[in-house]
């Protein structure tokens, strides 16, 4: 599959649920002639024409990644951030994502924690008591 | 023009205070530094700073100080890789790649360096008086502008997107209609209904900016970067003969050339700083053909398209202020930071809020002259940044990005929705979809229906009202012309390069 037929497939799909999605909208009186369907239905019939050029097939493959494993890895590291940032709190959480970037970086285990720390630590004496940002205590918080 | 100088001079009142003076500094600085860095623009730069900008509760003209100087500081960095390592750090410097760095495997690094900010500082100085003359006169003119003819403006602006782009127009276009698609996530201010928020309270207010930006851009760029295996290259100066003064008088005709071609390019909506260094090098490269050694080391081949580079980020301006319709990607991101803060970029800018205006035109003076200054004798130590190792910046980038959003909403749901936008980022690069188009629909896509809305309200539904001026037919022939374009320019093999960002 070309990476230009797989991304015209995507845009039909996505113009596809934008209008079935606006058609759902039910407005009681009208406050202007246009209303809130018109203007996306046309934005996402234009996206679908722009999508169904793109189907001619022409152009190079997908190109998969070097390292295969490494970014569905970093999407795991980060929605774990997204997760426990609350509840573990702005200096655990950033000591785990900023370890294990470097790790996914390339960074020997001792170096990726050394970084971990010092990010995690500058970045909150720079918000915390620089800036005064708050930041969620979590686990540490008093 | 007396006018004009009693402004300027209330500006210069705004960007000489000295927390002002302290941002364009501390701007500026950042902004050559991530110049100098591969995979981060200004454009994700601006993205980082803007929550921290408001929840520190800056005013909007210290905000907008501080991050356009980092937008025009970085004008200044991509040259700096491009010469020493043959890397353009930013897309525009590619063209400085061709003489800069075989300047410096003449042991002339340091001079080809010199030339370049010099080219930077005068590119960028002569476009700020440019802008400082042409935005109000600029401004009077869409003063009268009415919906209609905003809505033909905007349609203008967006279909441009596919004619400078690089690459495919197709991809540029649905990008540019996904960014609108975007922008109508949450409730229509017109009638109250919610869209496209699949029941979700978090999206009722609709998206936030930053954390599309942040998302696309530096979130994405980072999965990018992480799935090629990256390798370190030594930063080297040279210690050949630095830059005489005769080598500067030799390339100041090039400059003003440089400067007029990229202040034009840049003014126009839609056309870059990439597409005006490269039309730049090649007009020199024409012009001197006799006389030159372009490719193998010319200084006007580095001068030229550094000096187009800054003018063209300076005009890039021009349209953002006086009109409100962004040119470029990054200045889109500057006008939805203003909009944060509910100040309208546009035609009453400059009366109602001449503190913003005139405080952000009178600091571009003051931070070229910065940029200067610490660009000439501090070249060095930008470049050593390029030895800080990919695993100690990009855990820091990628923290950064996710304090920034978190400070901005205080909502681990924006963190989740940041990482599904830099998941779409990395898709969409892999696919070869340039993202700019999507940042650019998304600022310019609720403008224009309220427009289109109500210009149809005005005309009580006659879509024929659209076309009831002028400027309006006028503005719709140059989008059908800006549409068609691309079509034509395949078949003579035109391509304008502009990578990633």
């Amino acid at each position: 599959m070309t990476a230009g037929r797989l991304l015209g497939a995507l845009l039909l799909a996505l113009a596809g649920f934008a209008i079935w999605s606006a058609q759902s909208l039910e407005v009681a009186f009208a406050a202007d002639p246009l209303g809130p369907r018109a203007f996306p239905t046309t934005v996402a019939l234009l996206m679908a024409l722009c999508g169904a050029l793109l189907l001619i097939p022409r152009g190079p493959d997908f190109e998969w990644p070097e390292r295969l494993a490494a970014p569905p890895l970093l999407v795991l590291v980060m929605a774990g951030y997204a997760l426990l940032l609350v509840p573990l709190g702005f200096l655990l959480a950033t000591i785990l994502l900023a370890s294990s970037v470097a790790l996914l970086f390339g960074a020997r285990p001792l170096a990726a924690l050394a970084t971990g720390l010092i990010t995690s630590a500058s970045l909150w004496a720079l918000f915390d008591r620089v800036l005064d940002l708050p930041l969620p205590k979590g686990l540490l918080g008093a | 023009m007396m006018e004009t100088f009693a402004a300027l001079g209330g500006g210069f009142a705004v960007a000489l205070q000295p927390t002002n003076l302290f941002l364009a500094l501390i701007g500026c600085i950042i902004g050559t530094a991530i110049g100098v860095l591969p995979g981060i623009g200004p454009l994700n730069a601006i993205a980082l700073l803007l929550p921290f900008c408001l929840a520190l509760k800056l005013p909007p003209e210290s905000a907008l100080i501080l991050l356009a100087a980092v937008y025009y500081g970085s004008g200044y960095g991509g040259r700096i890789t491009a010469i020493l390592l043959n890397m353009p750090g930013e897309p525009s410097a590619v063209l400085t790649t061709l003489d800069g760095h075989p300047l410096a495997k003449q042991g002339r690094g340091g001079a080809a360096l010199a030339i370049s900010g010099i080219g930077s500082f005068v590119g960028a100085t002569i476009s700020v008086v440019l802008m400082t003359f042409l935005s109000v006169p600029l401004a009077r003119v869409a003063v009268a502008f009415s919906p209609a003819d905003y809505v033909a403006l905007i349609a203008f602006a967006l279909s441009l997107l596919g004619a400078v782009g690089g690459g495919s127009a197709p991809k540029a276009w649905a990008a540019g209609c996904l960014g609108i698609l975007l922008a109508m996530i949450g409730i229509d201010s017109g009638t109250g209904v919610e869209r496209f928020t699949a029941g979700s309270m978090e999206l009722l207010g609709g998206l936030d900016f930053t954390v599309l930006a942040i998302g696309l851009f530096a979130i994405g760029e980072i999965l990018l970067l992480i799935e090629t295996r990256i390798r370190a290259e030594a930063a080297k100066l040279g210690q050949g003969q630095r830059l005489t003064l005769a080598e500067i008088i030799f390339c100041v005709p090039a400059m003003f050339r440089a400067t007029g071609i990229g202040f034009v390019i840049g003014v126009l909506p839609g056309a870059g700083a990439s597409v005006a260094s490269a039309l730049s090098y090649t007009a020199e490269k024409r012009l001197n053909e006799s006389n030159g050694k372009f490719g193998q080391g010319d200084m006007r081949g580095v001068a030229a398209p550094e000096t187009a580079d800054n003018a063209a980020q300076i005009g890039n301006l021009v349209p953002m202020l006086s009109l409100g319709i962004p040119g470029s990607g990054t200045t889109a991101v500057l006008l939805g930071a203003l909009l944060m803060y509910n100040i309208t970029p546009g035609p009453l800018l400059f009366e109602q809020r001449p503190d913003v205006a005139w405080g952000l035109i009178a600091s571009m003076y003051i931070g070229n002259c910065m940029l200067l200054l610490l660009n000439l004798p501090l070249v060095g130590i930008f470049a050593r940044l390029l030895t800080v190792p990919a695993w100690v910046l990009y855990p820091g980038v990628l923290a950064l990005s996710f304090a920034g959003v978190y400070a901005a909403s205080n909502s681990a749901f924006d963190l989740l929705l940041a990482i599904g936008f830099g998941v779409m980022g990395w898709a969409f690069r892999k696919l070869g979809v340039p993202l700019v188009p999507i940042i650019l629909g998304f600022v310019l896509g609720r403008m224009l229906e309220d427009n289109l809305r109500r210009a149809m309200s005005l005309s009580d539904g006659d879509v024929m009202a659209l076309l009831g001026s002028p400027v309006s037919i006028v503005l719709w022939v140059m989008t059908l012309g800006a549409l068609l374009w691309p079509l034509l320019a395949r078949r003579r093999g035109v391509e304008a390069r502009a990578p990633g960002v």
